[in-house]
């Protein structure tokens, strides 16, 4: 009988694994990287490292730079393909010499064949951070939700910027959104000045709940958001910070309002009733190896010992109206500005704002609402910022 | 559900009990039983159920079934038999109450994922890499219809349809990922990840999430019932089935599984012959 239930098993076994099909192509078609031996050849005029998203990449190069002719080099899914159109025809693309004043396009064949990707590809002359307004915003590739961007109005064939990261990539996985206002970053009409930006703390739902990420608190950060990695190291997917320093930085401001939301959550999900909710604004300065750019995150960002000084609003409260805030910059104990360093790009600035505080733990309260507008970086020898808007 | 095991287990109990004394009286019982039935049959059996809930023929995007076990699966049956006259065919009709499960772990690769979170306020859709654990658990209320053949006084085969009612179903599991480690054994990523609405779409790497489908199985169920059966004893035999069913246990408009499971279950068995 045991024998039998044995044989049985096995015959089962047996019958499934033999139905195992011929392993498919692959259907993917990214650029997952640039070649390593590339990016070392052209080290000296590359500032840190390309941002490559799920259809678009940047390299941020020296001002000055011929962006004429540039043959970036890229990797593949396995088995895929890469072309792009030159004089009207499809040619293979890796490694080809374009002309980047503008942005130009590259298309990614899966090796099966059924699918095709295509990638923005820009090299940017880096604009460093000064008045930051929320104007400028467009719907994700799907048209699901929004993200922002810079605009350097001085390269106008190649304007547009992508410094700001936000979690909506990873909010959509939640599958909770029906339409771009029901992330939580989304921009909203009624700031100091035109366009704001507003974070509400949201609900994840049951998927968000599974995977232990019960809300997702509207942030909003210079830097990089690696969807990719959000559901497994929720912290280090933010990215935090670009070598955008224009100088020593010596005050953060803007202006917020913010409304807490009313139940307290921890990452059970549990009610904490003793616990209220706080939004969280601040900016950092951080050293950084220009030879390798390692951007500090949501782990490390404010206790790293490579903080040279935080702008941070201690105690935001729940203002109601648009309210200034005004931060110095604080050198952190043993820490000095360095002129020769920031020649050399050793240093990154982050902003960062969030509509709950211990967000990045998933503790908050569902419907915390943030609105800020016009941040600005003071670097040092400009006007100390005043509550009265410059005029442009 | 309560009441119908309990009305088996009674009837089960008072088989055995009227096999063990098995008096003259008895007999006699059984015989005006047998006439009053003008020729059928009646049988009570059980068995173990052993089998897979399974796309046929496994979908590519299935790259290996690291795991299976097959659960404690039990059929409870009672049938009624009829030979034609002069024949060594009959029919065979049977009600049986039995449950069809087991748990699976497979690798899969581009695998077509639809799925809506419990309160329905949430839906995720894409292209899943990584692996699954799966785990079934369906009772049913089935109705055998079965044509015999006795090829001798020991052997007989059986073949024929049946019908099933799923009374309670439940199918759950978790899409997970496992670590990748790097050289110093730190964690860098998992091995699973899902591509949002296609394989074009923003790549996430999963950990872990877990689905539960238990209220969007099919309540009707049916397909091909074949086997034989040896008779080890007047009132004993032993049987082996195989269950091959022929409609998917989600409906066809299901999105968050892409292929038809059917379950394929054989069936281990011995049947008191009244």
């Amino acid at each position: 009988m045991n024998k039998f239930f044995t044989l049985t098993l096995l015959a089962f076994a047996l019958a499934f694994t033999s139905c195992i099909k011929e392993e498919a192509l692959n259907a993917e078609c990214d650029i997952t990287g640039v070649d390593s031996t590339w990016l070392q050849a052209h080290r000296t005029s590359l500032i840190g490292l390309p941002i490559i998203t799920n259809d678009y990449i940047s390299f941020s190069v020296q001002k000055g730079t011929d962006r004429t002719a540039l043959d970036p080099k890229f990797y593949l899914t396995p088995g895929a393909s890469i072309s792009a159109m030159v004089d009207g025809a499809a040619t293979p693309a890796n490694g080809i010499t374009r002309d980047f004043t503008t942005p130009q396009v590259y298309t990614v064949h899966s090796e099966d064949g059924a699918w095709q990707k295509n990638y923005t590809v820009a090299f940017n002359y880096p604009r460093p951070i000064t008045v930051c307004s929320f104007e400028h915003f467009a719907l994700d590739r799907e048209g699901r939700y929004y993200q922002w961007f810079e605009m350097d109005e001085n390269d106008m064939d190649n304007p547009r910027r992508d410094y700001w990261g936000s979690g909506n990539a990873g909010f959509k996985l939640s599958g909770m959104a029906q339409q771009p206002s029901d992330y939580p970053s989304s921009p909203d009409p009624l700031g100091v000045r035109g366009n704001c930006l507003k974070l509400v703390t949201r609900d994840t739902g049951g998927f968000g709940k599974g995977a232990k990420m019960p809300i997702a608190a509207g942030n909003i950060f210079i830097g990089e958001f690696k969807a990719a990695q959000a559901m497994v190291f929720p912290r280090k997917a933010t990215r935090f910070g670009l070598q955008l320093v224009g100088g020593e930085p010596i005050w953060f401001s803007g202006f917020y309002k913010y409304t807490a939301g009313e139940v307290f959550t921890d990452v059970e999900l549990k009610v904490c009733p003793d616990r209220h909710d706080t939004c969280d604004i601040y900016a950092v300065l951080y050293e950084v190896d220009p030879d390798k750019f390692v951007a500090l995150n949501g782990d490390d960002v404010l206790t790293s010992d490579r903080v040279v000084s935080i702008a941070r609003i201690a105690d935001p409260g729940e203002p109601q109206e648009w309210t200034f805030f005004k931060e110095p910059f604080v050198l952190q104990p043993g820490k000095a500005f360095d002129q020769t360093r920031l020649m050399n790009d050793g240093y990154a600035i982050a902003i960062v704002a969030s509509s709950s505080r211990q967000g990045h733990y998933f503790e908050g309260a569902v419907g915390s609402t943030l609105y800020i507008d016009e941040l600005r970086i003071t670097w040092s020898g400009e006007d100390e910022p005043t509550p009265a808007l410059p005029q442009n | 559900m309560k009441r119908i095991l309990f009305l088996l287990c009674l009837a089960m109990g008072l088989m055995n009990a009227t096999a063990q004394t098995g008096s003259e009286n008895q007999d006699h019982d059984f015989n005006l039983l047998k006439a009053a039935l003008k020729g059928w049959h009646v049988r009570l059996g059980a068995g173990f159920n052993l089998g897979g809930t399974s796309p046929m023929p496994l979908p590519r995007s299935i790259r290996a079934i690291d795991g299976y076990n097959p659960n404690l699966c039990i059929a409870i049956e009672g049938a009624a038999e009829k030979k034609f006259a002069g024949s060594d065919f009959g029919l065979q009709i049977g009600i049986r109450l039995e449950n069809k499960g087991m748990s699976t772990d497979a690798t899969v690769k581009n695998y077509h994922m639809e799925a809506v979170n419990a309160d329905g306020s949430g839906e995720i859709k894409g292209a899943f890499t990584g692996h699954v654990k799966t785990e079934v658990d369906n009772r049913y209320l089935s109705f055998p219809v079965l044509a015999t053949y006795d090829i001798n006084n020991r052997w007989r085969v059986s073949i024929g349809p049946y019908f099933a009612w799923m009374f309670d179903g439940k199918f759950t599991g978790e899409a997970y990922g496992k670590d990748i480690l790097n050289e110093d054994g730190v964690k860098i990523g998992t091995d699973a990840y899902i591509r949002d609405q296609n394989p074009t779409g923003e790549k996430a790497e999963v950990t872990r999430a877990t689905y539960d489908f238990s209220n969007d199985l099919r309540k009707f169920h049916w397909g091909i019932q074949a086997g034989g059966e040896f008779k080890a004893y007047k009132h004993l035999s032993i049987n082996l089935n195989l269950q091959w069913g022929l409609n998917s246990i989600f409906p066809s408009d299901f999105g968050s599984v892409t292929f038809a499971l059917y379950p394929i279950y054989g069936t281990l068995g011995f049947n008191y012959l009244f």
